[in-house]
């Protein structure tokens, strides 16, 4: 079964949708060469949403690469990367793409800039289609119009000739999300989806991923620092801090739990709106600093 | 789209007015006194009052200024009675080394320039923006290096030394061109190629090194783009990444640049038209200036002027089409 191509292989129903062992990701330094993953073991179930929390550098974003087949060039990894049962590691290129876009897709933190300016979003989005499913021209477009539809853009059929910079920001992400989807992925990985955008349009493009998750039964590894986003959206989680993976299990679990400490202050540092109820001096018996949105100082506390 | 169009070329009118303004106090007002110039060493002050007259200069600044302006729209009238002298428009006036129409000598001169421009323009846009593709696709190889390590040293010969040596080499050394002459195109196409050759090359070489540099930092640029993160997650070949989501984001930057070289060079190439002895409408200023022909220095000075202007606006227009973000702002 691993033998044979990893788009032929047809979805394996025994195996996971995605099962991650030992993977570490190298990059040469001029100071010799840094791990930026060690050792990362986790699985994503079907129809499952796995949520990896961390702050920047803990090395959640290369981890999704890694998986994507994306990582910059000179980066080594080592490991194991399982796609439905077929390895992905050590594949050559030209069969990783072929699963890129169409079984494994990814949504990534600024929607204007991972979008063409050149081009309007409907040629973005049908490419994808053409590039996996071949067809016309036309047939492709008629698709991006219905996936645009899907996504929430109003009045699809006349805004898809319009260019990235003619939408606003929570729309670039829709039409991401919709360039993601359209050839109806197995895997979607969300790499800090909302990261860029107002608050209130967070909570929509949350929503909307939750909802078509929902309708297409695609996997989606949900990579963000806020675990508040988590709490809402994924199943599991998985807290990486400097490449490591410190805690990995169900979310309600982590959330009433928490067994590693720095799991604990990443919680502790969700702000919370009674917190302006607690009296002014009164110091809680935990001691946790005052809202660190950086958790790096406090991160010395732990240790 | 239109009104921006209409917008524009108004401005080109404006900017054009204030150039002719410009040059004509500089040459007529603040230069030594034409009729000066043209009455020569012999000269007697009846002389020089009787030129003074037929051209107009005893006339205040204004009235003159006017009456060169409506020249180049609407011809004028040098003198009068017998000696009058209808100068058709554009009127440039008149050299005072030759006495010959300014802008027949324009004329006569400009295609020998364009076709100076357009052959180097389009060598040195097949061969700088080919090589700076591949350095800024291939970057950090050994191909990327020993082109950039020549393009940094083409840049920096002077087109003089550049046409020297290579007329010694390819004209004296191994004879496998012909000394530069001017041959009509009717008469003898082979020889007209092998005419303008040299003059090509010498000009393009050191544009070609510097396409190449830019294009290269263009593409490098465009590589590191999200977007092209973003063609790759896609799935997408190599090729077509390359060819649809790199290619117009590197190259539309080199429109403009190249809009205003070519433009530059229409109104001659004052130092490899000097060179290779053509006879165009550089050579005529380097001319002109060495023996202070008013006239002549003017209507160059015009004239390049003119080709800038124009190939700025057609430039913006170029612009509005290749890019989609300049377009909106600007209908």
């Amino acid at each position: 079964m691993t033998e044979s191509p990893a788009h032929r292989a047809g979805p394996d129903e025994s195996a996971d949708l995605l099962e991650v062992e030992g993977l570490t990701v190298t990059f040469p330094t001029t100071r010799g060469p840094v791990d930026v993953v060690r050792d990362n073991t986790f699985t994503l179930r079907n129809n499952e949403t796995l949520g990896i929390v961390g702050e920047s550098g803990s090395g959640k974003s290369m981890t999704a690469l890694a998986v994507m087949g994306l990582l910059p060039r000179g980066a080594r990894t080592s490991g194991s990367i399982r796609f439905r049962g077929t390895e992905l590691l050590g594949r050559p290129d030209a069969e990783l793409r072929r699963l890129r876009g169409n079984a494994m897709s990814m949504v990534f933190q600024d929607p204007l800039s991972s979008l063409n300016p050149y081009y309007t979003v409907g040629l973005q989005i049908a490419e994808v289609y053409r590039c996996h499913r071949g067809g016309s021209r036309r047939a492709a477009r008629r698709m991006a119009i219905d996936a645009l539809g899907r996504v929430g853009i109003p009045d699809p059929a006349e805004r898809v000739d319009r260019y990235p910079h003619q939408f606003s920001g929570g729309q670039r992400q829709r039409i991401m999300i919709a360039m993601a989807l359209i050839c109806e992925p197995a895997l979607l990985i969300a790499d800090e989806p909302t990261t860029a955008l107002d608050v209130t349009v967070q909570s929509q493009i949350l929503e909307l991923l939750a909802e078509l998750k929902r309708q297409t039964g695609t996997g989606m590894l949900f990579i963000t620092h806020d675990l508040a986003v988590i709490a809402t959206i994924a199943q599991r989680v998985l807290v990486m801090r400097d490449g490591e993976q410190l805690e990995y299990a169900d979310t309600e679990r982590v959330f009433s739990a928490p067994r590693h400490p720095y799991t604990r202050m990443l919680l502790e540092s969700i702000p919370r709106i009674d917190d302006e109820l607690a009296a002014p001096g009164v110091v809680s018996p935990t001691a946790r600093p005052a809202r660190p949105t950086d958790p790096a100082p406090a991160q010395e506390e732990v240790r | 789209m239109l009104r921006y169009v209409a917008g524009r070329l108004s401005w080109v009118l404006v900017i054009l007015l204030a150039v002719c303004v410009f040059t004509y106090v500089i040459f007529f007002q603040l230069s030594p006194d034409p009729a000066v110039m043209i009455c020569g060493k012999t000269c007697t002050p009846e002389r020089i009052d009787t030129i003074r007259t037929s051209l107009g200069l005893d006339r205040p600044f204004l009235q003159q200024l006017g009456d060169f302006l409506r020249g180049i729209v609407a011809g004028r009238d040098y003198g009068s009675g017998a000696n009058l002298v209808h100068c058709p428009a554009p009127c440039l006036g008149y050299s005072f080394q030759s006495g010959q129409s300014v802008w027949e000598m324009v004329l006569e001169r400009l295609p020998v320039s364009v076709t100076v421009a357009v052959g180097a323009a389009v060598l040195w846009l097949l061969g700088g923006v080919t090589i700076g593709l591949l350095s800024g696709v291939k970057e950090g190889t050994w191909w990327d290096r020993s082109t950039m390590a020549l393009a940094l040293g083409g840049s920096s010969i002077p087109p003089y030394v550049l046409a020297l040596a290579l007329q010694y080499l390819l004209v004296v050394k191994w004879q496998v061109l012909p000394f530069p002459a001017a041959i009509p195109f009717g008469d003898d196409p082979v020889a007209w190629f092998q005419s303008y050759l040299m003059p090509w090359i010498v000009l393009a070489i050191g544009y070609a090194c510097l396409y190449a540099r830019m294009t290269r930092a263009n593409v490098i640029d465009t590589l590191a783009e999200n977007f092209m993160r973003t063609a790759r997650a896609k799935g997408l070949g190599p090729v077509l990444i390359l060819r649809r989501h790199a290619l117009r984001p590197a190259l539309t930057p080199i429109v403009t640049i190249f809009g205003m070289d070519f433009a530059g060079l229409l109104g001659g190439a004052l130092i490899t038209e000097t060179v290779f002895g053509l006879n165009g409408v550089g050579k005529m200023a380097s001319d002109a200036i060495a023996k202070n022909d008013q006239p002549v220095i003017m209507a160059v000075t015009l004239l390049a002027a003119f080709f800038v202007v124009i190939g700025n606006v057609v430039v913006d227009l170029l612009y509005t089409a290749l890019d989609p973000r300049v377009r909106t702002t600007a209908s």
